[in-house]
């Protein structure tokens, strides 16, 4: 009755650990395999599929570097304008021309790695106005910037953060 | 034991303030971090910090059923405690039982690790950040967040399973370890009694981890 309820439980646990290996290498294999053969495909701008992914992933990682070393600044007691001001006119710049970055093919049934979900295509047109609020919003906190006033730039900042999480909440896939 | 003699005392009251204090911090934690309440996961995660660092030094200084050592020197019976709950000739432990032991490195490792691994996340948009991100750069910080998710995974399966074990030992194996963990005490008929050892903990003891405990909070937080 004891051994019986104890391998049970053992079972269960081990059932458990099983289940979790399966779900990270079931995703493991489809991104391997996606790199091999897909997103070879050239788009209308000459790019090929991965190559854009790859570039909008990256600008976006850029964006998010700029964004974390103004934060860094502002959360330090003596932030450095020079530095805010430069990352700022940084995201205005490495975000123009978003809107562009999103060609149809390029979402996750191109085989290609992407946290981009299917939504951006099928909601384009309010995936489109967010992509411009953003903008937007990151003329603003350039603004602010030059302006030179700590929390003025602090506020500026959290709005154009509210754009950036309007956007992952819907159109972004979550990390988990 | 001098002053109870149909009671021992098992756990003291650090031990069982600072495990009830977790509990509801992972609670606490899990919920602020699932509602994005980003404020107040990080100060959360700052008392957490301090209870970990506090269990940690109370685990070399403190009493002996919290302390490190004989713990380890203790793992030597798994062989034969798990003979015998198999056998079903089980019999409560005074402290520790190896599978317990084994449970306790376990959780206070990835209670370690999720702690450390979030004073450097970073989120997705660059903005909210742990105490120590400004020390990494942003792709690093994004890294190390997946991995903070990750051992989320790892920790809440270890919890899981401790609490599992709990019923176990309660309903089957008839060895019903909460009251102990509220009060402290046990009866003495659960023992042999001749193996029970004191478990006081000199007060420098509680002074010198509290004190390292509320160091570590307070250097996280001017560090940046």
């Amino acid at each position: 009755m004891l051994n019986r309820k104890i391998g049970l439980l053992c079972t269960s646990v081990a059932g458990v650990v099983l289940l979790s290996a399966c779900g990270q290498s079931g995703d493991s294999e489809a991104a391997s395999e996606a790199t091999s053969d897909a997103g070879a495909t050239v788009l209308a701008n000459g790019m090929t599929v991965a190559e854009q992914i790859k570039l909008r992933h990256d600008t976006l990682e850029d964006i998010g570097d700029a964004l974390k070393g103004a934060g860094d600044q502002l959360k330090s007691g003596s932030p450095d304008m020079a530095v805010i001001q430069a990352a700022a006119a940084s995201v205005v710049e490495k975000s123009t021309g978003m809107e562009d970055w999103f060609p149809e093919g390029t979402g996750p049934d191109s085989g290609v790695e992407t946290d981009a979900l299917a939504v951006i295509w099928e909601d384009k047109p309010d995936f489109l106005t967010k992509v411009s609020d953003m903008q937007g919003a990151a003329a603003k906190f350039s603004e602010a910037a030059q302006g030179g006033d700590a929390a003025a730039i602090g506020g500026a900042m959290k709005e154009l953060g509210g754009t950036c999480k309007a956007c992952h909440d819907k159109y972004r896939k979550d990390d988990d | 034991m001098t002053t109870n003699p149909e009671h021992h005392l098992v756990w003291d009251w650090t031990v069982r303030l600072v495990h009830w204090l977790m509990v509801i911090l992972v609670l606490l934690l899990w919920w602020t971090a699932e509602e994005g309440m980003m404020d107040w996961h990080k100060r959360c995660g700052l008392t957490m910090l301090g209870l970990v660092t506090f269990r940690i030094i109370w685990g070399f200084a403190g009493s002996w059923t919290a302390r490190f050592t004989p713990m380890v020197r203790r793992l030597g019976s798994l062989r034969s405690y798990v003979r015998d709950l198999k056998n079903g000739s089980h019999k409560p432990v005074f402290g520790h039982g190896p599978l317990g032991i084994l449970s306790v490195f376990a959780l206070l490792g990835a209670l370690s690790v999720q702690v450390g691994t979030g004073l450097f996340s970073v989120d997705v948009d660059g903005l909210e950040s742990g105490p120590l991100a400004i020390w990494v750069s942003f792709s690093t910080g994004r890294d190390i967040a997946d991995f903070h998710e990750l051992n989320f995974d790892i920790l809440s399966t270890l919890i899981s399973l401790h609490v599992v074990a709990i019923l176990v030992y309660q309903f089957i194996l008839k060895d019903n370890l909460i009251p102990p963990m509220v009060t402290g005490k046990r009866p003495s008929s659960d023992f042999a009694a001749s193996s029970v050892p004191s478990i006081k903990a000199g007060f420098w003891a509680f002074v010198l981890s509290s004190g390292v405990a509320v160091g570590s909070v307070y250097a996280v937080l001017n560090a940046g």
